[in-house]
């Protein structure tokens, strides 16, 4: 009775083993996460309005964006910046290159959220170099959904300017190293 | 021998027992790269080799699961179902259908073998020894990752009945 059971046992076990096979095997996946950055400007047109009659008040806008940024840990930089590359179109009106009056200009301040930090002052706008809105120290990073960011632009209301509707492109541009 | 000795024969039945197996190699390591596009994910390629026999009445699959998460801490990670994939072009079985997140606790599909399935030699096998299967592997770029390197294992399994 004894051996009968012992054969029993052992024919099952046998059985279990032949009913499955299973093998495995292992990846390392590696990712280097290196500096980044990325803007959209939310404010599809930007209009500059004055509400004096008088000329006693330029004309204002404000422009929105939202960044993303990720500088280098140790020694990265970021900038965030804007040029006008299309100055006001038309003629006899407000023009950043040429403007008609001597002390005529586009200007702008810029609020910017952490880990930004947002221009000094009041900056004038070129065509010919990009000026500054933000600037990034080494460790940044923006949220997931990015950060908000604007530049508040204001524009001498001229007497001699020609009535009618002006149009300029300001590009915006951020880095990461 | 003795003169006039006698010859005997005898026989001998041989069986053998041929049971359901899996086998699959995966590489060591893979890179995932980055887009050309700020923030959009990650991406990389794994391709699968194996070898695979299944009874009449039998299967198989082949699962996926993590053995270690993004380290160093800090940067992406599975636990909030960063990394995902997909499977193409299996010669034996079919691959897993649609995206699959990789789960820090349970095992994800890659590929799934049917009843009597058996790799190379052709008629009721596949033409291929050993068969393949690709993974893409994509993975979320958020900025609030520090800038460093970050390594996670995975580890594949393959069973046959």
């Amino acid at each position: 009775m004894r051996r009968y059971a012992t054969i029993i046992a052992a024919a099952c076990l046998m059985l279990a083993l032949a009913g499955m096979g299973q093998a495995q095997s292992t990846t390392t996946l590696s990712v280097a996460v290196g500096p980044e950055a990325s803007l959209t400007v939310t404010t599809g047109t930007t209009t500059l309005a004055s509400g004096s009659t008088t000329f006693s008040n330029p004309f204002t806008g404000t422009t929105s964006l939202t960044y993303k940024i990720r500088t280098t840990k140790v020694g990265g930089t970021g900038t965030l910046s804007l040029k006008i590359t299309a100055d006001f179109s038309g003629t006899g009106g407000p023009s950043v290159t040429t403007p008609p009056t001597s002390g005529d200009a586009l200007t702008y301040t810029c609020t910017v959220s952490s880990p930004g930090t947002a221009c000094t002052g009041t900056v004038t706008a070129s065509t010919s170099s990009a000026t500054s809105v933000a600037t990034f120290g080494a460790a940044a990073n923006s949220t997931s959904a990015g950060n908000s960011a604007s530049t508040a632009w204001s524009l001498t209301d001229d007497p001699v300017y020609a009535t009618g509707t002006y149009t300029a492109t300001a590009t915006y541009t951020i880095s990461a190293t | 021998m003795p003169a006039g000795g006698a010859t005997g024969t005898g026989t001998q039945s041989l069986s053998a027992v041929i049971d359901a197996v899996g086998a699959l190699t995966a590489p060591a390591s893979a890179s995932l790269s980055p887009n050309s596009t700020a923030f959009q994910p990650f991406t990389g390629s794994v391709s699968l080799s194996y070898q695979a026999r299944t009874t009449p009445a039998g299967g198989g699959s082949i699962g996926l699961s993590m053995s270690s998460d993004f380290a160093p801490a800090g940067g992406p990670s599975i636990s909030t179902g960063a990394l995902t994939y997909t499977c193409s072009g299996a010669s034996l079985g079919s691959a897993c259908s649609g995206m699959q997140t990789v789960s820090t606790t349970a095992q994800t599909p890659v590929l799934t073998l049917p009843a009597s399935a058996c790799t190379g030699g052709g008629g009721a096998c596949s033409n291929l020894n050993p068969n393949s299967v690709n993974l893409t592997f994509t993975l979320t770029d958020s900025p609030a990752y520090p800038t460093g390197t970050y390594s996670a294992k995975i580890t594949f399994v393959i069973s046959a009945t």
